[in-house]
């Protein structure tokens, strides 16, 4: 795939962390506040932004809690290695399986209580996802040009 | 139309999905990908085929999918506010209001950002509609939801065909 188009997707994906993160960024440029509310807003479509997940240095939280800035920022980190080379890995339906299984166990050991919330295990679980998924996103990304490109 | 009447069923699902709290508690961000992986899913039982998905296809699916629940999300927000004249904004503000407060701003700058949202409270709490937030609102949900959706179009198109590879290889 052309490097033009994966370094579009990294750029794109890398201003979306950005944006879970503003709320560090407002103390360094003030001007950052005025899209706050709308960012806010706009993370609110895909995550719950139940306070008690979200990551917090005290002053400053994320936008996204802690599974879905994981599941974020694992999809940047794949993007960033796919950029600098391309991977060797075979998609298979055992590799998903593999990324979401950590992540159910997760969610079920909380919700019947076996553990509380813990962003650690959340980010780390969402982390795995992210990683994964963006495997089979690049891949269906390089069939679609391949598929464009044969027509 | 009716090629695309799966994304148009599974986009209305996921549209009312996205407003209701509960759901979005447990989903998260899955609510659309899962969407246009049913609306795949639904369209290949419909024609009965078992061949491998076109990634155009896919693309294209998600694409719909995202703006159908684009559509009737916007829809639906829009016309619960307007009823019930009480939405996210207006239960979050005084959150809103301890947040900028904590930050090391100017005070114009807090006056003019808490002015805003001030603004757009009265008209909802008046009115039920503030056009600011509409507007908000559907373009949010517009640019968002396609781009999910075809993110999600290419993951589940691409976890369908590798799926089909273990039917047909038997491994």
């Amino acid at each position: 795939m052309p490097i033009i188009y994966k370094a579009a997707i990294t750029i794109i994906l890398i201003i979306w962390c950005i944006g879970i993160f503003i709320e560090f960024l407002v103390p360094y440029n003030e001007h950052l506040i005025y899209f706050l509310p709308y960012l806010n807003k706009t993370f609110s479509l895909v995550c719950h932004q139940e306070n008690s997940k979200l990551i917090t240095n005290g002053i400053s939280e994320t936008l996204t809690c802690a599974r879905c800035t994981g599941i974020y920022l694992g999809l940047s980190l794949s993007s960033l290695i796919i950029l600098l080379k391309e991977p060797k890995i075979k998609i298979s339906f055992k590799l998903i399986l593999f990324a979401v299984i950590p992540m159910l166990i997760d969610i079920i050991f909380y919700s019947v209580q076996i553990y509380p919330y813990s962003k650690i295990f959340a980010f780390s679980t969402g982390s795995l996802l992210g990683s994964v998924g963006f495997l089979y996103f690049y891949s269906g990304f390089k069939n679609l040009i391949i598929e464009i490109k044969n027509k | 139309m009716k090629k695309y009447l799966a994304t148009l069923v599974c986009g209305f699902g996921a549209g009312v999905l996205q407003i209701v709290p509960m759901v979005k508690s447990v989903s998260c961000c899955l609510i659309l990908p899962l969407a246009v992986f049913f609306a795949l899913i639904l369209d290949q039982r419909a024609a009965k085929s078992n061949s491998k998905i076109p990634m155009r296809k896919a693309l294209l699916f998600g694409l719909f999918t995202g703006l159908f629940a684009a559509l009737f999300g916007s829809m639906f927000e829009i016309l619960i506010t307007f009823l019930t004249k009480h939405n996210d904004i207006i239960a979050s503000f005084p959150q809103l209001q301890k947040m900028i407060e904590g930050f090391p701003l100017s005070q114009d700058i807090k006056r003019d950002v808490l002015n805003l949202f001030q603004s757009m409270r009265e008209d909802i709490i008046h009115s039920g509609f503030s056009p600011l937030y509409s507007l908000s609102i559907i373009f949010n949900n517009f640019i968002v939801n396609s781009i999910f959706g075809i993110a999600g179009g290419l993951v589940t198109g691409q976890l369908i065909n590798s799926r089909k590879n273990i039917n047909i290889n038997g491994k």
